[in-house]
């Protein structure tokens, strides 16, 4: 239950200037790192804005989404949001400088299947990447697992996330049973879930509850239908006395349209010039990832095959 | 008292664990080199220094009655020393030791305001003992006990005269049951003879008549069957009514008033139980059970036969899902 979650308690987030603090806080903390490793090349102006990081992780979050609608078989959509969700918290505390997105990404989106219990081989899930080779899906497999524990523990070991979904079905069933005067509530179904996949790829999932994104989801789209459904919260939920609750649900419900409307696709040639910034970041200055790999080798835990090259790929294999 | 009565306990436990690891004639006299295998009937000694000695080595040392210890040098005195009584003269030396700490350290559990405090001062005990035991720390150990000794003199001295007068009392209720049992013995005795004394008269009664009566013998056996079956009776009888006692097992005279006042009435507040209650932040969910009766279960999928075999019900899933509706459903206040 969500009332008693570790998503409640830690991972609900008073306002949207704390989260975009906490992101600052990250960048910043990147730049200081670098900046006090006292590495030669190292500018100012060498380091993504916030704002170009935004728009490079909307971007990536992007590709997530479309990685696993194409995901075979078929990803459930509460896989998707869990994924999803995992990037972002882990986006909440650490810089796209220092951990490239692109593995993260995938590494979400393994771990929450993994989770949320859609069970597929780690073979099978890199077998999704269909530009990759399958020596590269091995690679990548490789690197997966890599950080896997490195994310599990920047989610501070709270895997289980509660998605919208659910609460969704339980709101329309309360409807289809309390409140008639709404005469076919699965006609709204559709925009609703539309709403709800808008809504996970902003921050309302770090703001609000999930069931108060879940009935913000069916009261819009009701009223896009033109229908009023005031009387269901006034009457059903009984919030006809409780003006101060009232108040508040319709504040909360105007914030999470608001940052629905903020929401803009990225541009794909701003896109293109941030991302060079960033693979330049990561060649020169970010080796801990195959420092690490090394030191496994040297150790003879991992002792597979030697690395042809450190071959990078591109995220232009992946899809 | 308790606690020393424990550890007494304990001991010959740990003599019996010994006595199967050693051998017979591993257990001798150190210096004659007599075994008990050698010779049954040696009796062996032992001294507060915790070291073994034949008692006739005993004898031929300590003829002015103090000397050393052959293996320790330690002075000692003959009237000290004591059969052996466990394989392991240890042992024998622990037990003496303790006798002597608790002699010092003899307060009850009653002296101490908690639990907790008594378990450290028996564990402080222990320590001692394990010490003067061992030859450990054997000075301050001493000066530690002395010290105690000085700060509690009152107290212990309190806790001896308390330890003999329960003594006594003990005493005293043991005689008393012991002359009851002989009493209740010798009443038996009697009852016994005055039967075979009735018996006996009985049979001779019927010699008698049956020497000098006209009587037919067969009316004569008949008779005296008779008699003898009435005595019987008579006697089961006797042994059915059984004395009133006046007394109670513990020594309490029946119909005497006890006063219980002294008995500590201990004031607490009870458990009370509350029920659990979890804040949801949301509006009231139904009851799995109301589920069908409010209409609900009309708007999910029916559960298939083969789902039901494992305990699933849609209502299950309805539930959960309105559960998760509802969860969080209002912001928190304030």
């Amino acid at each position: 239950m969500f009332h008693n979650s570790s998503q409640r308690k830690y991972w609900i987030f008073r306002s949207e200037e704390e989260l975009e603090q906490m992101r600052r806080k990250a960048n910043q903390k990147f730049r200081n790192k670098l900046l006090e490793s006292g590495k030669s090349g190292v500018r100012e102006s060498m380091f993504l804005e916030r704002h170009e990081e935004d728009m490079l992780f909307r971007y990536y979050e992007r590709r997530l989404l479309d990685l696993c609608n194409a995901f075979k078989p078929a990803m459930p959509k509460s896989v998707v949001g869990t994924a999803i969700m995992y990037f972002r918290r882990f986006y909440l505390n650490n810089s796209i400088m220092e951990y490239h997105p692109r593995i993260i990404m995938l590494t979400c989106a393994y771990l929450s299947c993994k989770v949320d219990e859609f069970n597929v081989s780690s073979a099978q899930f890199v077998g999704n990447l269909l530009q990759e080779t399958p020596a590269g899906q091995e690679r990548v497999l490789e690197q997966i697992l890599e950080y896997e524990l490195l994310l599990i523990q920047q989610l501070n070991f709270h895997l289980v996330v509660h998605n919208p979904y659910r609460p969704m079905e339980g709101l329309l069933i309360d409807l289809k049973t309390r409140y008639p005067a709404l005469e076919s509530p699965e006609s709204l179904r559709k925009n609703v879930d539309d709403f709800l996949t808008q809504a996970a790829m902003t921050d309302a999932g770090l703001l609000f509850p999930p069931s108060q994104i879940a009935l913000t989801a069916i009261l819009n789209s009701a009223s896009r239908a033109g229908l009023s459904m005031e009387s269901y919260l006034t009457e059903s939920l009984s919030l006809k006395e409780d003006k101060e609750t009232l108040l508040k649900m319709y504040d909360s419900m105007r914030r999470m349209k608001a940052l629905l409307n903020q929401y803009e696709l990225p541009k794909a040639e701003e896109v293109n010039v941030y991302k060079q910034k960033l693979e330049r970041i990561h060649a020169e200055f970010t080796t801990s990832s195959t420092k690490r790999k090394r030191g496994y080798e040297e150790d003879g835990h991992v002792a597979k095959e030697p690395r042809l090259a450190e071959e990078e790929w591109t995220d232009e294999d992946l899809l | 008292m308790f606690r020393f009565q424990l550890s007494l306990m304990k001991l010959p436990v740990y003599a019996v664990a010994h006595l199967c690891k050693t051998d017979m004639d591993d257990q001798g006299c150190p210096r004659c080199k007599t075994t008990k295998y050698r010779n049954p009937s040696l009796k062996l000694m032992v001294n507060v220094c915790g070291h073994t000695l034949c008692e006739n080595c005993v004898e031929m040392l300590f003829v002015r009655g103090s000397g050393n210890c052959v293996q320790c040098d330690t002075p000692l005195r003959k009237s000290n020393f004591r059969v052996q009584l466990f394989e392991d003269p240890t042992v024998d030396k622990e037990v003496e030791i303790r006798k002597k700490v608790l002699k010092i350290y003899n307060k009850r559990d009653f002296d101490f305001p908690s639990l907790r405090e008594y378990n450290d001062y028996l564990e402080q005990v222990e320590d001692i003992v394990y010490n003067l035991t061992n030859n450990i720390d054997v000075e301050n150990t001493k000066l530690r006990m002395e010290q105690y000794q000085r700060d509690n003199k009152d107290l212990i001295q309190r806790n001896k005269a308390k330890l003999t007068r329960e003594q006594e009392e003990l005493e005293e209720l043991l005689l008393l049951e012991q002359q009851g049992n002989e009493q209740r013995r010798l009443e038996a005795l009697q009852e016994e003879q005055r039967q075979l004394n009735a018996k006996r008269k009985n049979k001779q009664a019927l010699l008698d008549e049956l020497e000098q009566s006209q009587l037919p013998a067969t009316i004569l056996l008949a008779q005296h069957k008779a008699r003898a079956a009435q005595l019987e009776t008579q006697i089961d009888q006797q042994k059915q009514t059984v004395k009133p006692t006046n007394l109670f097992s513990t020594g309490i005279h029946m119909r005497q008033t006890v006063s219980l006042q002294t008995v500590p009435r201990i004031e607490e507040v009870l458990y009370h139980y509350h029920p659990l209650h979890i804040e949801t932040y949301g509006p009231q969910v139904p009851e799995l059970e109301q589920l069908s009766r409010f209409g609900y279960l009309n708007h999910v999928r029916a559960a298939m036969p083969q789902d039901t075999a494992g305990g699933y019900t849609s209502a299950l899933a309805c539930h959960r899902a309105i559960q998760d509706a509802f969860s969080g459903l209002f912001p928190q206040k304030g």
